[in-house]
């Protein structure tokens, strides 16, 4: 029973990452449906640049993780400023710009790697093997019977992944930034009439979920999948989404969402461990987190209210 | 330099402007591939070529034995009619204003469906499996398709996501039972369907050479031709249209707006059935588990460069399908690895978006170039006239 | 010129296709109320925008105080004393009153001394006293969403003074009142101005001007025509010099003949996606010939009436007749064929498909029955005769002929071509909501002839309009909305401006 919780947790926190980061381009009133693409993306740079340091600083040193994972979150913000661009400076239809970026993106990410490795080591692997990240566990908390779990066996990610959750809900709710972003995404007239910059904000949220989006590709690089490869895109960017519109656009109830579908995927594997079904079967328990999604769609999206702007380049002259 | 300067402008703006964006995004993406190979070291031009040699266009120095360009040939319209199936499926949904993305898991499920219905079956002649393969193709896509829309109309539920969820359920799915009843020991693929199922004749042999016959492209044509025909002069395309196009207004009109999206995602799906079929049951025989078919990714771009219309993404599926189809040969005679292909396609799909961002600025230009060459009329002058008429 | 505090000179500003404002100079006074007049898209708005930092001129300069200045945005506007209040509200919905107001101005502190955050007790304290010192009572803590049209002004006016504004102006700021809540309005105006404040006022309601302005500049086809003294003026010379030729100011109205009744609305309740009643029992009859029109404030349920009686909207309860039959559960098209017509509110959301061509547009209620199509196949050559023959009979100005594209168009022939295409089938039920927003004086003049032509026909309309003085003047019956309820339902002749303007707001008894 632990296990769920301590696999539950690994999954929901870089989900929840991704879901903050889509959150806030979406809040600015720019909607965001490359998620995929940038956590694809910004694990690559993170992987790319471990892979680089390996050698260098040793391998199984854990330092090259956090370094791996600021280099994600910058080659994230860099290639969100593609979709920064279609969708603010071109005007283009937000829906495509992301459809088109989460397309480029596996090509762009399967190509680089093979170069890469070409130039590295000489085999044009299309993968980038990781290090084994060490886990802790809480001293007292791990013994709580249940709920012990959470606090068992984590990656260090996970502590940094909760202080950034704090401190995005915080930017976002409390700060003069956060209350013109929300603007941004409601009625940018409005803002533009008080002084704000609505373009600048905006560039400043799409960069924001890129970096946030290629934290939560890097952490699942590091802990669902163990390397770097095409199998970085598993609709979890996707996901994210679900968990955002589900949360109705708040941080809060967006993160319930994603412990939801972290319980619910871990517990659908111990499940399936657990009635000693034979190996084939986890491909079904694999679908559960997708299927589950679905059904809570159906049930929740009536009453979801997105930012009323999103979706609508911002176009000064329009009054 | 006036003149020349509204060369471009001109085109962007008048009445075939979509066709000179889509040329203008090809001709950008060969200048952003030629940069991107120079710079790994290889010659542009010879790649290109290599592409064309791939696909039986252009005659290779060598071939194996019992084949020659024709095979080549024969083979590229194999690849290509399930894309342009896949793409026409695209542009049905695109034009009444939904995205389906779910064209890959729609393709799996077909084509999964009609291999355990009918391509395992051994009593079935070639008259009467091939047609029901069709049948199955259209029914079970169809019946996804309008899943999507009801799913999407009844419970707002954007359809972007829900086939997302769709393609790994499905992927998933076909997957395990693949695994667990109908894999092949060997390939670890699903068992070979008959050749009485398959859609495209294989081991033709036409001149000396061995060929396949892909019969599911005269398909692809037909569906390109009744596709353009329902949208330009049907009453129902002219609905799917407008609800593309302003759902208020249509409904306004007095346009059922729940029948008119579900026919159109149920075409949609329909189609991406034939185009599963034509691919699982024309272009290979088996299938891979948990793999979704990149096709269905690619089909986006060639209907955006198609700029949504069907007979200009039957050029269009030429183009992409080029590069998929001739990355293999590509990839060993010049060595640069395959996924070059997909990249090159990607770029291409980026250009085709900003298509619109091109016409702005056409637009844009044409505007200052009047205004400059004399003073515009003041507001209301035109509306002046109308006062003094009245 | 020296008692000048804004002054504006040869401004000149274009945008593509289109010449705003053409070398205009204006000076305005300190403490006068100067008013800006001029039909739509005469460049009122623009000159304005302009002031406020929103746009900045092609040629021309701008001096406050005596000095120039340049502004790049409205922050730089606002810190010469600056303020607007737009004509449509540049409000937040689901932020509170405070956050609206200090949007752009936060009071900022840092927690901790670190910690950047902001202080909305403070902002919320500061705003009730502001409130009350100006008479513009609000609860800072009220959102948006949940508040009236008229509290949302007061919320735009203490933007302005919140950023300690002494130059203040209003952007069509009676067009969503009641007469009483404009009484209210000039109060406060005239309030603001003993206060020392200076006041622009931009409005193409004469009325008004005459009521409270100082001094008027006239504004036509983006060029100055004149600054008049306002107690030397006549409402007609203002009205002649707007519109550049002599104003009629009431139309023509032949004595009524009705008919049989063609629209009968019984009980009608409708509820909004909260399960709340938006429509209340509402009942009332509209015969052959005669012009029904609905006051009342916006947000009252008007729109839903509308929308209900076209089949847009379910009824909860109620009945719709039309013609004696019962349509109340009908589809939209069954009505339209039955003998509807609708001209809905907002020419581009509703009325129209903006990225078809108005060929296609103009055969909206037409394209799925013979000629245009047989057996589900579409006849294109109908379609360009019938256009053709629209664009002829309602004088459609379109640069392409039928293949121009709507969005292309201007106001005035869009609306045209909406009204053309549904009142070429003389149809026994005409509804037009809100049919003359946007448009200048002639194209407002056209519209009015061809309702009163449609009545003479002995058509039924149903008219919906915010414009108090349209349906004064063209209505026969007046049915008065408040929240839902329809408060009063009279012949017009026997109503006065006052007495429809306290039942809008509310008030019972007039």
């Amino acid at each position: 029973m632990n296990k769920v919780f301590t696999d539950g947790l690994s999954f929901a926190l870089p989900l929840l990452i991704m879901a903050i980061g889509a959150l806030y381009s979406e809040k600015s009133g720019v909607t965001n449906l490359a998620v995929e693409g940038f956590q694809g993306v910004g694990a690559f740079f993170g992987a790319l640049a471990a892979t680089l340091l390996s050698p260098v600083m040793g391998n199984g040193n854990q330092l090259i993780i956090y370094i791996a994972i600021i280099a994600a979150a910058l080659g994230g913000a860099l290639f969100s400023c593609v979709h920064g661009l279609l969708c603010i400076r071109f005007r283009a239809n937000q829906v495509i710009s992301g459809v088109v970026i989460n397309i480029l993106s596996v090509a762009l990410t399967a190509f680089f790697t093979s170069a890469a490795n070409q130039a590295i080591s000489g085999s044009a692997s299309n993968k980038f093997v990781l290090d084994v990240s060490t886990r802790f566990s809480v001293p007292l908390l791990c013994g709580i019977p249940w709920i012990g779990g959470l606090f068992t066996n984590m990656y260090p990610f996970e502590i940094i992944i909760m202080v950034l959750v704090i401190v995005l809900w915080y930017l976002m709710n409390k700060t003069t930034f956060g209350m013109r972003l929300r603007a941004c995404g409601e009625n940018p007239q409005a803002v533009d009439a008080a002084g704000g910059n609505v373009t600048g904000i905006r560039w400043k949220a799409v960069m924001i979920s890129g970096a946030l989006s290629g934290i939560g590709g890097i952490c699942f690089a590091y802990s669902l999948i163990g390397n770097f490869s095409p199998s970085i895109y598993q609709g979890f960017g996707y996901l994210a989404i679900a968990a955002m519109i589900f949360g109705n656009w708040k941080i809060g109830p967006t993160t319930l969402a994603c412990l939801m579908f972290g319980l619910a995927k871990s517990g659908g594997l111990q499940l399936c461990i657990a009635a000693q079904l034979p190996s084939i079967y986890t491909d079904l328990f694999l679908m559960l987190p997708y299927v589950l999604t679905l059904l809570l769609l159906v049930f929740f999206s009536k009453k979801n209210h997105p930012p009323k702007a999103a979706g609508e380049p911002w176009d000064k002259s329009k009054r | 330099m006036r003149k020349k300067d509204l060369f471009l402008a001109r085109r962007l703006t008048g009445r075939y402007a979509s066709l000179w964006v889509s040329v203008l995004a090809i001709l950008l993406m060969l200048v952003t591939a030629s940069i991107l190979l120079l710079l790994i070291g290889k010659d542009p031009l010879a790649a290109f070529r290599s592409f064309l040699q791939g696909c039986g266009m252009i005659p290779k120095a060598k071939y194996g034995g019992g084949s020659g360009q024709l095979t080549d040939l024969m083979d590229f319209l194999n690849y290509l009619a399930p894309m342009i199936l896949a793409s026409l499926a695209f542009i049905t949904a695109f034009r009444a204003g939904l995205f389906n993305i779910g064209i890959s898991g729609q393709m799996l499920l077909a084509g999964f469906t009609a291999t355990v219905i009918v391509g395992y079956n051994k009593a079935l002649s070639a008259a009467v499996a091939k047609p029901l393969v069709l049948l199955i193709g259209l029914a079970v896509g169809g019946l996804t398709g309008v899943l999507i829309g009801f799913l999407k109309y009844r419970f707002n539920i954007h359809e972007v996501v829900s086939t997302i969820m769709l393609n790994y359920i499905i992927s998933y799915l076909t997957g395990f039972l693949i695994n667990s009843n109908y894999v092949d020991m060997m390939t670890r693929n699903s068992k070979v369907c008959t050749p009485e199922a398959r859609l495209t004749l294989t081991n033709v042999m036409i001149g000396g050479l061995k060929c396949k016959i892909p019969l599911s492209l005269v398909l692809a044509i037909l569906i390109a031709l009744l596709v353009s025909f329902l949208f330009r002069k049907t009453v129902l395309g002219f609905e799917i249209k407008a609800v593309g196009m302003n759902r208020r207004c249509s409904e306004y009109t007095g346009i059922r707006v729940s029948r008119t999206i579900l026919l159109s995602m149920g075409f949609s799906g329909a189609i991406a059935g034939l185009a599963g079929v034509a691919y699982y049951m024309g272009y290979t025989n088996s299938i891979i588990p948990k793999a979704l078919p990149g096709m269905g990714y690619d089909s986006i771009s060639v209907a955006l460069l198609g700029s949504g219309a069907p007979i200009g993404s039957i050029f269009a599926a030429v183009i992409v399908s080029l590069f998929q189809q001739g990355a293999n040969y590509m990839s060993s005679s010049i060595g640069v690895a395959k996924e070059i292909a997909s990249l090159i396609t990607g770029i291409l799909l980026l250009f085709a978006a900003c298509g619109n961002y091109m016409k702005y600025l056409a637009e844009r230009r044409i505007q200052q170039a009047a205004d400059t060459m004399q003073p515009s009329p003041a507001p209301g002058e035109q509306e002046d006239k109308e006062v003094k008429a009245l | 010129m020296n008692d000048c505090i804004v002054e504006l000179r040869h401004i000149t500003k274009r945008f593509p296709g289109i010449i705003a404002n053409d070398d205009v100079s204006i000076g305005i006074r300190k403490g006068e109320v100067y008013a800006l007049l001029g039909e739509n898209g005469a460049g009122k708005s623009t000159l304005m925008s302009i002031l406020f930092g929103i746009y900045e001129p092609d040629q021309g300069e701008i001096l406050v105080d005596g000095k120039p200045v340049t502004f790049h945005s409205s922050t730089d506007a606002a810190a010469c004393g600056i303020g607007m209040v737009h004509q449509h509200f540049k409000l937040v919905e689901p932020f509170t009153i405070a956050e609206n107001i200090v949007l752009g101005v936060e009071p900022k502190e840092k927690k901790l001394g670190v910690l950047p955050w902001v202080n909305m007790q403070k902002a919320n304290r500061q705003i009730s006293e502001l409130s009350r010192a100006y008479g513009l009572e609000v609860n800072p803590t009220d959102r948006i969403m949940d508040v009236p049209v008229s509290v949302r002004q007061r919320v735009e006016i203490l933007k302005m003074l919140y950023r300690g504004a002494e130059i203040m102006i209003f952007d069509e700021p009676t067009a969503v009142l009641t007469p009483q809540e404009i009484d209210f309005l000039l109060q406060i105006i005239d309030n603001l101005r003993r206060d020392g404040k200076t006041i622009i006022l931009i409005t193409h309601k004469i009325a008004e001007i005459m009521r409270i302005a100082d001094r008027c500049a006239i504004l036509r086809q983006g060029r100055l025509i004149g600054v008049r003294e306002v107690a030397g003026a006549s409402a007609q010379e203002l009205a002649d010099l707007m519109v550049g030729r002599q104003v009629q100011f009431t139309q023509e109205k032949t004595p009524p003949q009705y008919r049989e009744p063609v629209l009968e609305v019984q009980h009608l309740t409708v509820k909004n996606e909260h399960k709340y009643d938006v429509v209340r029992d509402v009942s009332f009859t509209i015969r052959g010939g005669e012009i029904f029109a609905i006051a009342g404030v916006s947000g009252n349920g008007q729109g839903e009436i509308a929308d209900a009686v076209a089949g847009l909207v379910k009824a909860a309860s109620g009945k719709v007749l039309l013609n004696g039959k019962d349509m109340t559960g009908s589809p939209v098209r069954e009505r339209t064929l039955a003998g509807m017509s609708y001209i809905p509110e907002d020419r581009l959301a509703t009325g129209t498909i903006p990225d078809m061509t108005l060929q296609d547009n103009l055969a909206l209620r037409e394209y799925f029955r013979p000629p245009f199509a047989r057996k589900g196949i579409l006849n294109q050559d109908a379609f360009r005769s019938y256009a053709e023959k629209l664009i002829g009979t309602y004088d459609i100005r379109c640069a392409q002929g039928p293949d121009t594209v709507i969005r292309s168009m201007s106001g005035g022939n869009q609306q045209k071509a909406i009204v053309g295409r549904e009142i070429e089938e003389q149809t026994n039920l005409i509804i037009f909501v809100q049919p003359t927003r946007g448009l200048d004086i002639g194209a407002i003049e056209n519209i009015h002839r061809q309702i009163l032509q449609e009545r003479e026909r002995g058509a039924a309309i149903l008219l919906i309009s915010l414009e108090l003085d349209e349906i004064m003047s063209l209505a026969d019956t007046i049915g008065v909305l408040y929240r839902g309820e329809m408060l009063k339902i009279e012949a017009a002749d026997r109503l006065s401006t006052q007495e429809v303007g306290r039942y809008m707001m509310g008030v019972k008894e007039a």
